[in-house]
């Protein structure tokens, strides 16, 4: 296996991580599926795209501003759309409806904003590549290093929040009885605007590395959406840890089986490599429908043994 | 002027019965069964690449066109369909068996889907239905970019029309003939819903566990709904790929196919086509109307199409929040005539007494 392979592996399965992150961690906390999840991506990529167009200086550096601007878009969207539809006792299809429509809206609104900046600023907004302005350490390129730093420091940072801080504390009160939570006096609704903002940031996030390793345009977070729901549903939605298993399996199978098989069939394989995470998606439907964090372990290895 | 009123009209009706099928397929799926198709794009895709394979393999066999350009029907593609509508313009018969025949593989094709979709999902809660719906909606597309014998990769493939007979008249009369396609399968849908089938159905949606300790096979009853949706989205997508005499994996898109349609249907109200149609009409009219006066947008820094997606994302989102029944609200469906109802309700309260 070369190096190259390894890397875009290793890359890749962590930009997916921390994408679906947020998908399933809203999914837990508020058991909504946010469909304009996909257009929080896209903001990240772009309020790092304009920063540097405009301001220069690496793109990195505007990682923190993407965090911010989408944590506080998706802290919007639960206090205009889902909190109303939580109090009207909504089901779970009409708050996927709302979220589509969002979707939709933040999506106009980024096409509209990307047009006026073909046309009137003359920056490439339809398609835009940062890859430029990385870095290279130790003959890798950056986003490798700031991608793998920031799932750890991402897992790092979730295992201390849910586990020693009060707000963790409550967050996994509210997630595990939300009728129960309120009668010890834990505030739900500001557990979840926690929740949406942290889920909008990891978005921004990771949407703000993306035009380091993709091509950056409009379509960009809703091209990705059907691979985000992938690595959340092989993962395990139950779980907030499922996502980063989900993601790093779908990444390496994906990147590392499209090699293998190119290697077979040739070249011309390569461009179907969309088609690997849904076919994991389906056996894992088949095989272990609660997602791989789902599997009892116990149970199925004695058997594998066995056989 | 009355030129292009006229294309605008013919345009409207011809997209709005397309839509209309679709969207009752989606309400025939949701409104009835409650299985939140994510995926409706799958089933058109395959409807219309039914169309952009088969008529004109299945013409050129018929008019056994010169076996030099058939070697490489996508290279030779705009020749060959030339060609072939040439021979269409004389022979009726050919065309409607062709369109008819495509049509019923078509229908064929999206059920296969629908059930090729369902099979690992059908068992999920409804959400996660949902979202699996939506990722294994794009296999089709992915396949059809990539792989040109199918209906030319990236570039698309033109087909045959069959109602090239009808010459200059054919641009007024094929919306009239959709038109009627889309009231059959309006029929169709308002006879099921007078049928045990629908209360089957209902029963399904409003409580799974009751309608399965009443003998009901849920996963059967909830496949059947999910083919016949499926079949009626293959069938839109092959009209709109007659309708345009193209087809292209870039036409379609989640997009324009699944969220559009999701749109229409919960804005007009679930469960009831009346509903459904006024949704349709609603978005497929502003949405032209926009096309229509898109010069008067000139002066906008983008393009107009985004402001369409703005405002009716917009519209939508007021409506779920402050009327999730949608504009027409689901009405309960009696077996009976509700005067017959009452006469014997009557008559059992005239022998009790």
């Amino acid at each position: 296996m070369s190096w190259t392979l390894l890397i875009d592996a290793v890359t890749y399965s962590c930009l997916i991580s921390l994408m679906g992150f947020g998908l399933g961690f809203v999914r837990i906390t508020t058991g909504v599926w946010n469909i304009a999840h996909a257009s929080l991506v896209t903001i990240g990529a772009y309020i790092v795209f304009i920063s540097v167009a405009l301001m220069g200086g690496s793109p990195y550096i505007y990682l923190p501003l993407a965090f911010i601007t989408c944590g506080f878009v998706a802290f919007l969207e639960y206090i205009t759309i889902i909190e109303p539809l939580r109090k009207r006792k909504a089901s779970t299809i009409m708050m996927l409806v709302a979220t589509l429509s969002l979707d939709l809206f933040l999506f106009s609104l980024l096409n509209i904003g990307a047009d006026y900046l073909q046309l009137r600023l003359g920056l490439p907004s339809k398609n835009f590549l940062l890859r430029s302005l990385d870095f290279n350490f130790l003959e890798f390129p950056g986003i490798f290093w700031s991608s793998l730093l920031l799932l750890i420091f991402s897992l790092g940072f979730l295992h201390y929040l849910l586990k020693h801080t009060t707000i963790g504390a409550s967050l996994r009160a509210s997630i595990s009885n939300p009728l129960l939570a309120p009668l010890i006096g834990i505030n739900v609704t500001r557990v979840n605007l926690f929740s949406w903002f942290i889920a909008g940031g990891f978005a921004g996030l990771s949407g703000g590395l993306l035009p380091l390793w993709m091509q950056g345009k409009p379509v960009l977070g809703d091209s990705l959406l059907p691979v985000m729901f992938c690595v959340v549903i092989v993962g395990g939605v139950e779980e907030v840890f499922g996502t980063f298993i989900g993601g790093i399996l779908v990444g390496f199978v994906q990147i590392l089986l499209t090699s293998a098989l190119a290697l077979v069939f040739g070249t011309a394989v390569i461009p179907y490599k969309t088609l690997i995470p849904m076919a994991i998606l389906v056996v894992t439907l088949l095989f272990a429908p609660r997602g791989i964090i789902g599997i009892e372990w116990k149970k199925v290895l004695p058997l594998l043994r066995v056989r | 002027m009355e030129e292009l009123i006229l294309t605008f009209l013919t345009d409207l009706i011809s997209l709005l019965a397309i839509y209309f099928i679709l969207n009752l397929s989606l309400n025939l799926e949701l409104g009835y069964v409650g299985i939140p198709n994510f995926g409706l794009v799958l089933a058109v895709t395959g409807g219309a690449y039914v169309v952009g394979w088969l008529p004109i393999r299945l013409l050129m066999h018929i008019y056994a066109i010169d076996s030099s350009l058939s070697s490489d029907i996508l290279k030779n593609n705009v020749i060959i369909v030339t060609q072939i509508n040439h021979y269409l313009q004389r022979d009726p018969l050919i065309g409607i068996l062709t369109f008819i025949l495509t049509l019923l593989v078509a229908m064929c094709m999206g059920g296969a889907l629908g059930i090729l979709a369902a099979y690992p999902a059908i068992r999920l809660r409804s959400d996660y239905l949902a979202i699996t719906l939506l990722a294994l909606g794009e296999i089709l597309s992915i396949i059809g970019r990539n792989y040109e014998p199918l209906v030319g990769g990236v570039i698309g493939i033109m087909v045959p029309d069959p109602w090239s007979w009808l010459g200059s008249i054919r641009f007024l009369l094929l919306p009239i003939i959709l038109l009627g396609i889309a009231a059959l399968t309006a029929l169709f849908l308002e006879i099921l819903s007078r049928s045990p089938v629908y209360r089957t159905f209902k029963a399904v949606r409003d409580n799974e566990i009751a309608a399965a300790s009443l003998g009901k096979d849920i996963v059967k009853v909830r496949i059947s709904a999910l083919v016949l949706g499926s079949m009626m989205s293959g069938l839109a997508g092959a009209l709109y790929a007659f309708y345009s005499c193209y087809v292209g994996p870039g036409v379609y898109g989640r997009m324009e196919w699944t969220f559009l349609p999701w749109l229409m249907v919960v804005f007009g109200g679930l469960g009831n086509n009346k509903g459904v149609l006024l949704g349709t009409s609603v978005f497929i009219a502003f949405r032209k109307l926009i096309i229509f006066y898109k010069e008067a947008f000139a002066f906008l820094p983008f393009d107009v199409v985004w402001m369409e997606y703005l405002l009716l994302s917009l519209l939508l989102l007021i409506i779920v929040i402050l009327r999730p029944q949608g504009l027409i609200k689901e009405k309960p469906r009696y077996t009976l005539p509700r005067d017959k109802l009452v006469r014997i309700s009557q008559k059992f309260h005239r022998k009790r007494d």
